[in-house]
């Protein structure tokens, strides 16, 4: 696909996505029904596990184009886990602002060792290393295959880690967590999530494409600005 | 003299041990090696000189298979070097003129380490012979960082030569040798030249580089700007040449 | 056959470096018994008995410490250029890599009781009927943690950051071996059955073969240019 066809296609699904985020807002804000235990901040769950998904399907297209990229080198590869990092990156900031946004008003607290919430705390971590062994790495093919290499590796430990955190809250019991997903939930709340997942899903892709059109860009004119050297 | 950059290989009809087609090997956004071929048959000597940053060790490093190419590839003996397979490398002997050696092994465990990692059969008589070859066989239990700078490179020498490899690749071999040290390494290139093997050595030093060498390649900006048979140049009025075509590559 | 001798070369020339200059060993065993005291000065003994935290603070001391001479597998490779040397042999780079990590897994495993040794000491720990166990949770978690302290000091010894980049790329993987080790250590230090560390065992173990697995297969993509 052409750089201008990307970008335009980036614009159309980031607009859309931007799109449905403000009706999901006008959805959380006007027209889902409050959750009788939780209270009013039960509402900032549509945006934060929306986003959760989001971030972690993200961190899925990292680690598989790493993967890929090591096997066939192809530099595509490359730029795509790259953009999903960076766009991964976004997400996880935003499940980390709302969780203890959440947290204080339902639990008392800003911070409590929530599993889901440890993962992504950690989560952020191993996107910042993937980061930082790129921007540390003088030659940047040496970079792209380091980030390949914590990309993988993350992924590849996070249900372990997932499955250490869930047991180690289970040995501490804390203020009970309700649960994210399941029957219990009612009609408008789940077309609610819906819009969410939906239109977070739309904002990503839009901001993947159009920063994959821009990554290609630079890249070109690298390659030019060699060539011309 | 003119400045031809045809290259037919030397020795006609025979087999060519080492060859190169389209090299190129880029970091980022630097060419580092840009298009090369090169055929190299037994008993071929290369030098490459090269003015600092024109790739040549680079080059060296990719014929040795510790650079994967950016495009093209590197054939030894008619096996394509391939990064999933290792077998060939034990076809490669490479000197540098870091020596590869560790400091805290004693002359006879570095070689022994290495013999292992080449996986190579009755190391207690081959080790040995290597040492006597370079003068060194009265200095097997002294530590490396206790050996003499040049000492140190003619057990480099030994360890490079120990599986007894076809192609041999010498990098700046010649830097920080006393005299001695030099005519060891001089000797041993020398009897390298057994019509068997093949030998390339980049170089700074126009004399030493002409020395043992049957072919002469120019390196400039990646690519060769001038490659032929030795004898096309006339040792005396080399230098004057070589800055020649280095000017003339950079254009 | 020849797989092994070139593991077992790397991990013979690894360990005998290791005893004629005893850096690593030096820094990781000062590291371990300094830890020790300072972490005897950090609890005030009116509030927490040292023993009820003591497996936390040897793991702590185990993950801090450790990771200061797996920092350091790739500097004497540096030195002089040997690692290219090893790097263009015919050895196999997972070999490469089985070679580093069971050398290291020596050093740490024998860190690892001399941290259990001084804390018994400072603590006043007492060992429980299953010490056996306890060998086992260390070595398994050791293991684990070698495997990821090798493969990404190799990553981080290839950037211009070095070992300060080191535990940013580690620490975040190392939440379970952590959370299994800490929980079978005071367990066992407790002298609670073994079928309570059974389920942790067995937790560590995937660490340590996922570790092993991952870096097996990934060293190659980091030391080759």
């Amino acid at each position: 696909m052409s750089i201008h066809k990307l970008r335009r296609w980036g614009i159309v699904l980031g607009s859309l996505g931007v799109l449905g985020v403000l009706v999901l807002h006008a959805l959380v804000f006007f027209w889902v029904p409050t959750e009788a235990s939780q209270g009013i901040i039960q509402r900032i769950f549509y945006i934060h596990v929306p986003a959760a998904i989001v971030a972690f399907l993200a961190f899925g297209v990292v680690a598989i184009a790493g993967a890929l990229y090591l096997w066939l080198g192809d530099e595509q590869l490359d730029q795509a886990a790259l953009c999903a990092a960076e766009g991964g990156m976004v997400f996880t900031t935003v499940v980390l602002l709302t969780g203890p946004l959440w947290g204080k008003i339902a639990w008392g607290t800003y911070w409590t060792w929530e599993p889901r919430l440890t993962l992504t705390l950690l989560l952020w971590f191993i996107y910042l290393g993937y980061f930082l062994v790129r921007a540390s790495t003088e030659n940047p093919e040496r970079g792209k295959r380091f980030s390949a290499v914590v990309g993988i590796v993350g992924a590849l430990d996070i249900p372990l880690i997932h499955v250490s955190v869930l047991w180690f809250r289970s040995l501490h019991p804390g203020p009970v967590v309700f649960k994210t997903s399941g029957p219990s939930l009612a009609a408008p709340m789940s077309v609610t999530l819906g819009v969410g997942f939906l239109s977070m899903l739309l904002v990503f892709l839009g901001v993947f494409a159009f920063r994959y059109a821009l990554e290609t860009a630079k890249r070109a004119a690298e390659m030019r600005a060699r060539a011309n050297a | 003299m003119e400045a031809v950059t045809a290259s037919a290989p030397v020795t006609q009809g025979v087999e060519p041990v080492l060859s190169a087609r389209g090299l190129v090997r880029e970091y980022g956004a630097v060419v580092a090696v840009d298009g090369i071929d090169l055929d190299l048959a037994p008993g071929d000597f290369l030098t490459i000189f090269g003015p600092n940053g024109a790739g040549k060790t680079s080059l060296l490093s990719l014929l040795g298979g510790r650079l994967k190419p950016t495009r093209g590839e590197v054939v030894i003996g008619g096996q394509r070097l391939d990064f999933g397979e290792t077998s060939w490398r034990s076809r490669i002997g490479v000197l540098s003129h870091q020596g590869f050696l560790y400091a805290h092994l004693t002359v006879e465990e570095n070689l022994r380490f290495f013999g292992r990692l080449f996986d190579l059969p009755d190391l207690d008589r081959r080790i040995p012979e290597r040492l006597e070859q370079v003068g060194l066989a009265d200095r097997a239990s002294f530590l490396s960082r206790q050996l003499s700078h040049g000492m140190r490179q003619r057990l480099a020498l030994a360890r490079a030569l120990l599986h007894d490899p076809e192609v041999v690749l010498l990098d700046e071999p010649y830097t920080g040798l006393d005299p001695y040290a030099a005519s060891v390494l001089r000797n041993v290139l020398s009897s390298l030249h057994d019509g068997r093997r093949t030998v390339v050595m980049v170089t700074h030093n126009l004399t030493q580089g002409l020395e043992l060498s049957n072919r002469v390649a120019i390196q400039v900006r990646g690519a060769f700007a001038w490659e032929g048979p030795r004898e096309r140049i006339d040792a005396a009025d080399f230098e004057r040449f070589y800055h020649h075509v280095v000017e003339d590559g950079r254009e | 056959m020849s797989y092994v001798r070139q593991v077992y070369a790397i991990i013979w020339k690894d360990l005998l470096l290791e005893l004629r200059t005893r850096e690593r060993i030096a820094a990781m065993g000062a590291f371990a018994v300094l830890a020790g005291v300072l972490f005897n000065y950090a609890t005030d003994q009116t509030i927490v008995r040292p023993q009820d935290v003591a497996a936390g603070l040897i793991w702590m001391t185990l993950v801090f410490g450790g990771l200061l001479g797996i920092g350091r597998t790739f500097h004497l490779e540096a030195q002089d250029g040997a690692f290219q040397g090893v790097l263009t042999s015919p050895a196999p780079k997972d070999a490469i890599f089985l070679g580093k990590t069971l050398a290291n897994f020596v050093l740490l495993f024998v860190v690892s009781l001399l941290v259990v040794a001084v804390f018994m000491l400072f603590f006043r720990l007492e060992l429980g009927s299953n010490p056996g166990m306890l060998v086992l949770t260390l070595a398994l978690g050791a293991l684990g943690f070698v495997a990821l302290g090798t493969l990404f000091s190799a990553v981080s010894s290839g950037t211009h950051m070095g070992e300060t980049l080191l535990p940013i790329l580690v620490f975040p993987l190392l939440v379970p071996m952590v959370i299994y080790g800490v929980s079978a250590t005071s367990r066992l230090f407790a002298d609670r059955p073994v079928a309570e560390v059974a389920g942790n065992l067995r937790m560590l173990g995937a660490f340590a073969v996922l570790g092993v697995a991952a870096g097996a297969v990934l060293f190659r993509y980091v030391v080759e240019e």
